[in-house]
């Protein structure tokens, strides 16, 4: 009788796992469709939201600058702090009140980095191309601070990064 | 009969998916880490060269050069002017009180601007180039809406001509002015 039991239930099963496998097929697809290798990456935050755009031109490799209401940073390093949004009198030059040297100072270096370069590479040339990622309340009192600065580094072609607008 | 049956269970096979299912285990939290459900993209805004300045300001000696110039002050209103050949014409779009704010706030009236800039787009059809003046406390989400507003015409619009200067041949685009130059960065 025991023998019996044991052939008709034996103690090893199979999972039917073809559903599992179609659904995680779907799955795939859709995660494919929607994988990003842009090079503006974004880092969520209450300190930085994009505004949003009908622009849909697709960023291109270059130089990062963020401006969140916590400060000014250059390829991911910050440069300077920025108290909710509003930038130390101090941290602007005397004589002028455009200028701020210390992101200057970081922007010239980049600069020099990528002309470096440039001289060393005939393929590749200093186009004075930056990626401005800015917070979407920031007042253009302090963007146009850090779009002079950049002009006076040689930065001269900025792009602002936004959310598209669907 | 019973013969029959039996061989065709012997014919029929499982598809052994446990390895494909190894391999979609692998990627999906790959993919769910680089999956991005908000499109980044950027809008030009090259500030002006002294160089192009100096083009600009030869072309100006000359006389004919069109020249549009946006200024968006405190109060959301917006002001264009057109340089036409030395003569200046100008317009004005004044803000409105905003549609969902109870507390009064004033907006640019962002129909009536692009009204305006397309009855510009019309009149000078071969200028794609726009100075923008903002004033200082307008904050950036502003500015990018009214610049969108100046960018591109809108899907039910018909399209402008304008003769293209190389091969003289018309060409027909839905452009207005996509290259917005911050104006006032360097002073002004």
């Amino acid at each position: 009788m025991s023998a019996y039991i044991e052939r008709r239930s034996p103690s090893t099963f199979k999972i039917q796992i073809t559903s599992m496998v179609d659904m995680f097929v779907i799955l795939l697809v859709f995660l494919l469709k929607s994988y990003s290798t842009s090079p503006v990456n974004v880092t969520p935050s209450d300190d930085l939201t994009l505004p949003a755009s009908t622009s849909i031109k697709d960023p291109t490799e270059n130089l990062k600058l963020v401006v969140s209401k916590a400060g000014i940073f250059v390829e991911d390093q910050k440069i300077l702090d920025l108290n909710d949004g509003q930038l130390d009198v101090a941290e602007v030059d005397a004589s002028d009140t455009q200028f701020i040297r210390k992101l200057y100072e970081a922007l010239d270096l980049q600069a020099k980095k990528s002309r470096d370069i440039a001289s060393q590479n005939s393929e590749l040339e200093f186009d004075g191309k930056v990626i401005m990622q800015a917070d979407r309340s920031l007042p253009y009192e302090i963007l146009r601070k850090v779009l002079y600065t950049s002009m006076l580094a040689g930065y001269s072609d900025v792009k602002i990064a936004v959310m598209l607008k669907e | 009969m019973r013969m029959q049956r039996t061989r065709t269970d012997d014919s029929t096979f499982e598809l052994n998916l446990a390895p494909m299912l190894d391999i979609i285990v692998s990627i999906v939290p790959m993919l769910l880490l680089s999956v991005v459900f908000v499109r980044i993209t950027v809008v030009d805004t090259p500030v002006p060269q002294a160089v192009e300045q100096a083009v600009a300001a030869a072309n100006e000696k000359n006389k004919d050069l069109v020249q549009v110039s946006m200024m968006v002050t405190k109060d959301r209103s917006v002001k264009i002017t057109v340089v036409d050949r030395g003569q200046n014409k100008e317009f004005e779009v004044p803000g409105k009180l905003s549609a969902s704010a109870a507390d009064g706030k004033v907006v640019v009236d962002l129909e009536a601007l692009y009204q305006k800039a397309v009855a510009i787009k019309r009149e000078y059809p071969d200028v794609f180039r726009m100075e923008f003046n903002p004033d200082e406390s307008l904050p950036l989400e502003d500015l990018v809406v009214v610049m969108d507003q100046v960018r591109k015409l809108k899907g039910n619009e018909t399209k402008v001509q304008f003769t293209d200067v190389t091969s003289g041949k018309p060409i027909e685009t839905d452009l207005m002015f996509p290259d917005v130059v911050f104006g006032n960065v360097a002073g002004g």
